[in-house]
């Protein structure tokens, strides 16, 4: 899958996104910024509040007014933000996909699942009627449901969870995205069943070259299934870069306290190192860092403004004005 | 153990007991919680079809011979995946369900037997905190209220003396005491819990059986619990039984795990020996699927097991783990392995593993 | 927070973040308050209200329409309409209270052990549902009337041994719900009694909805009361009741339209006052979860 000159597929700039409440308008998220590159896996984690899921909806604008969405989301060179609802369908579904935490909800439950498949298919490729039927038990056989020729008829209260969400990838990529949108897919998963569900994104990743945004809370998701990360916080991004130097040296002190509060397997039963107090409800933070409340490195220098996202290393960003302090801790000594 | 009951009876439930001191019958790492056999199925409604053809009422087999240990002052910590039977045995342990059949002893006491007064004195012993932080406490009553109504009812301390002793289990779980006059909305899940765990502790019991407890709360506020219930359990000298999902939390809590598998416990071993060398193949299953956090030490592109959960209204025959078991033999499709110990004292249900062993 | 891990004193946890609570009187739910507030102090105190005697005839103002020395019009003793309406009002509240309390009581009562319980009482239950439900409301109460003999007191124990049924199955149904809650577990687990975690766990989170129906309920007794007085099988003459008002002034609809017309409405604004009363207590009530 060649794109435009090695560019980003997807590149997010100043995202915000603000819903209409009874207590009036809070911002969800606030200023994000990322980038996709084709053919990787990004992983979205954090905690509850911290404008995850928000993120990936905002992408596809499945926002309802009146929430708002602004900023600018690039799309292989187009932005997605200004685009008419018609426009936007025409992406929708096709060139971006999405799966969601709870297939159960996410599927026709009147429809069998070869239907919702044909359906897609119709709706975005060009195939005749025969060749529609025989792709669509193709793509259940891709996504390991077994003996698929009989199941495509089956409904979906007739699926397992694990079938479910292998059912509604199936449907996702029957109009070949080059990106697939996954909010929590695992979540309600058990860890034998995540695991499938998380090796078969890797494969289809592998072989149709598609990228995967994972909204996840599980940094061990994060650190076993992708290849770039983003910590959310508070609806802004604290820090972005590759898996591997983010978890070995990270460079925000949130990033830091959420591996922390994982318990370590050399250390078993010693207190964990927690980060203090919970995540800030939407909107309750001001112009500072959003994480300097519950910080254990905060200064006076996190009060005196909202520190951008800047490089902090090779091909990472953060957040945060200590990341150099950090450094010198080890986290998991 | 006729004399331990007859001891029993002789508590008096108004007397002050002091909250750092349980009341140890048994001396600490002797076996305090023993399940046998114990068994529970739960009717399905019977469907059209079969009353029509007069098939008798389909029974879920929930747990089906679980045998156990718990020892007085450990953390066992109980894994499996959603349907393993869990949390079934959680309530059964505390009699919110009736089991079909096998035996419970606390402290030589038959748990299955107890009722009135004597199921509220096991019950006083043998504290639950529970999953849902949103559904385990009275929406309609302050955590003030809570407390008072579980120190009131139990007769846990004088009415002059309740003031202080809410604010003390308050501040044992590290409640702040300006939240006593508040509702449960007000609360975020992980406080909710704290009220929960300050419900349960209000009775001061000797155990305390948690289930799922962690499970709903975001990393952070879950290793806040996690150290809670260290400092807990080293101030009240407590028996906890910790029932999660989450491998890492178990490993790091326990001081032995036992994993279950469709209604069974397959394997229950020291944390560090199960975690190091498990010897069931579910046990290694579950712990490969799990994700580990050190993004270097990535597992196989293969998922570490296939399949799916059998259904536990027809569970397979033979062991219950054969049909997805990369290593079953033709035995482990009609024998069905029972819990017994493998050369190192562990216990697991694995044919494979005793032949390993030259037990079998 | 580096080096040497803390000891557990150190972290500190979660803070109780304080929320501010907001009572929010809605309109309607004001307007409400303001219709039965009215009806009430009329029940209780018609004599400061009442601008004339109710009974008092008044031979030189026979059938007079509405004007300012008689806002709702005068009857056909020259009664005054408004001062009637006022002290009628004080035997239809009483209507609606005694039609409904008593049933609500039992009902509840009923329905919380039924619906805690379940089983073989359960199912005696549903069919004693069943059985009252077949009859319409209103031909069973008359039955019963009939049988007992004309007057309120008659009316109350027709109605209330009806009408309980319906309290019953609503509070039932709840309580069915809220018996699979964990709070109800960890009651159990508390060691306390059935009837501490229904009386005092269950049932006042079932309670919304008892409300609300209640609200309604004595909208309907009203109705029902006025019905019954105008069949003549409630509130005897002379006391003067709204549904006997109704009933007396139907004969002169064509030349004092008021007589018929004005206690007619007061039924109207009394029940609609209590429906958006009782919508508006539910709002209030719903808690959080």
């Amino acid at each position: 899958m060649m794109h435009d000159n090695g560019g980003p597929l997807l590149s997010i700039r100043a995202l915000r996104t603000t819903l209409a409440t009874e207590g009036g308008r809070v911002t969800v998220v606030d200023g994000v910024d990322l980038d996709v590159q084709p053919g990787e896996i990004l992983g979205l984690v954090g905690e509850s509040g911290s404008g995850k899921s928000m993120t990936l909806r905002s992408i596809l604008r499945l926002i309802r007014p009146p929430g708002q969405v602004t900023g600018q989301v690039l799309w292989r060179g187009r932005d997605l933000v200004p685009l008419r609802e018609a426009e936007m369908r025409a992406i929708r579904g096709r060139e971006i996909g999405m799966i969601f935490q709870e297939p159960m909800t996410a599927l026709n439950p009147v429809l069998s699942v070869g239907a919702q498949i044909l359906e897609n298919l119709a709706a975005h490729t060009d195939l005749g009627r025969a060749a529609r039927r025989a792709r669509a038990v193709e793509l259940l056989n891709l996504v390991g449901i077994p003996a698929p020729a009989q199941r495509v008829h089956d409904f979906p209260h007739q699926f397992s969870g694990g079938m479910r969400q292998r059912a509604m990838i199936a449907i996702a990529l029957a109009s070949n995205p080059t990106l697939l949108l996954a909010d929590e897919p695992t979540t309600a998963l058990d860890v034998t069943i995540q695991d499938q569900i998380l090796k078969l994104l890797q494969h289809l990743r592998e072989t149709l070259g598609m990228a995967v945004i994972l909204v996840t809370h599980d940094l061990g998701v994060v650190a076993q299934s992708c290849d770039r990360v983003a910590v959310l916080y508070a609806g802004r991004v604290a820090e972005y870069g590759a898996v591997g130097p983010v978890f070995a040296t990270p460079r925000h002190a949130y990033t830091l306290g959420l591996l922390r509060s994982v318990p370590d397997a050399r250390h078993a039963r010693q207190p964990l190192r927690p980060i203090a107090g919970a995540p800030p409800p939407p909107d309750t933070v001001g112009a500072t860092c959003a994480f300097m409340p519950r910080c254990g490195f905060a200064t006076a220098a996190c009060a005196a403004g909202r520190p951008p996202l800047v490089p902090a290393a090779e091909g990472r960003l953060s957040a945060c004005i200590h990341g150099d302090r950090l450094e010198a801790t080890e986290w998991a000594a | 153990m006729g004399g331990m009951t007859m001891e029993l009876s002789t508590v008096d439930l108004a007397a002050p007991a002091q909250a750092t001191e349980p009341l140890t019958r048994s001396a600490p790492g002797e076996p305090v919680l023993v399940v046998e056999k114990l068994t529970k199925t739960f009717r399905r409604p019977r469907s059209f079809a079969d009353l029509v053809s007069g098939q008798p009422p389909r029974r879920v087999h929930a747990l089906t011979e679980v045998n156990l240990t718990v020892r007085r002052g450990e953390t066992l910590g109980i894994v499996g995946e959603s349907g393993c039977g869990k949390s079934t045995l959680a309530r059964c342990l505390v009699r919110l369900h009736r089991m079909d059949s096998g035996r419970v002893t606390y402290d030589g006491l038959d748990v299955g037997g107890l009722s009135g007064t004597a199921l509220r004195r096991f019950n006083r012993r043998v504290q639950m905190v529970f999953q849902d932080p949103y559904g385990s406490l009275n929406p309609r009553m302050t955590v003030r209220a809570t407390i008072a109504e579980a120190l009131s009812v139990h007769r846990m301390c004088a009415r002059r003396d309740m003031p202080a002793r809410i604010a003390a289990l308050m501040d044992m779980v590290h409640l702040p005491q300006s939240a006593a006059g508040r509702r449960p909305h007000e609360f975020s899940g992980g406080q909710r819990q704290r009220i929960g765990i300050a419900r349960a502790l209000a009775l001061e019991p000797d155990c305390l059986i948690a289930d799922e407890l962690v499970s709903a709360l975001d990393v952070s506020v879950q290793a806040q619990m996690v150290n809670l219930l260290l400092e807990l359990q080293e101030r009240l000298h407590l028996t906890v039984l910790f029932i999660a999902h989450d491998l890492r939390l178990v490993r790091h809590l326990s001081h032995r795990v036992a994993v279950m598998y469709l209604g069974r416990v397959v394997e229950l071993a020291e944390t560090e020996a199960l975690f190091a060398r498990p010897r069931h193949p579910y046990t290694r299953a579950l712990l490969e699927a799990a994700p580990e956090l050190d993004p270097t030490r990535r597992g196989s592109t293969e998922a570490a097991l296939k399949g799916e959960l059998p259904s536990p209204v027809n569970p397979p025959p033979g062991c219950a783990f054969h049909p997805r078991c990369p290593a079953a033999i033709e035995r482990c499709r009609v024998v069905r392995p029972v819990l017994a110990p493998l050369s190192d004292g562990r216990l697991a249900a694995c044919h494979v593993a005793a032949m390993e062993d030259g037990i079998a | 927070m580096s080096g040497a891990a803390p000891t557990l004193s150190e972290v500190p946890d979660e803070e109780v973040v304080p929320r501010r609570r907001r009572v929010k009187i809605s309109v309607p739910l004001a307007l409400g308050i303001v219709i039965t507030l009215f009806f009430l102090v009329c029940a209780v105190a018609p004599g400061l209200i009442a601008p004339y005697d109710p009974l008092a005839f008044d031979y030189n103002n026979l059938q007079v329409g509405p004007r300012w020395t008689h806002l709702l019009g005068t009857d056909n003793f020259g009664r005054d309409v408004l001062s009637r309406i006022i002290w009628a009002a004080q035997v239809d509240i009483q209507i609606a209270l005694f039609c409904t309390v008593p049933s609500l009581i039992i009902g509840t009562v009923i329905g919380a052990l039924v619906g805690y319980y379940g089983g073989i009482t359960d199912a005696i239950f549903g069919r004693l549902v069943d059985l009252v439900i077949t009859f319409p409301f209103m031909v069973l109460v008359i039955a019963i009337v009939a049988v007992l003999g004309p007057g309120l007191n008659n009316v109350y124990i027709a109605v209330t041994a009806v009408s309980w049924v319906f309290y019953a199955r609503l509070v039932r149904s709840e309580v069915m719900v809220l018996r699979q809650a964990d709070f109800a577990a960890a009651g159990r687990v508390m060691g306390y009694s059935d009837m501490r975690i229904i009386f005092r766990h269950l049932l006042p989170n079932a309670m919304i909805a008892v409300v609300v129906y209640w609200m309604t309920d004595m909208a309907l007794d009203i109705l029902l009361g006025s019905s019954l007085g105008y069949l003549g099988l409630g509130a005897q003459p002379p006391t003067a009741e709204w549904g006997v008002l109704v009933s007396d002034g139907k004969n002169f609809m064509d030349t004092a339209w008021w007589m018929s017309v004005f206690p007619g409405m007061a039924i109207v604004l009394c029940g609609t006052g209590l429906s958006l009363l009782g919508d508006g207590v539910a709002d209030l009530l719903a808690v959080k979860r």
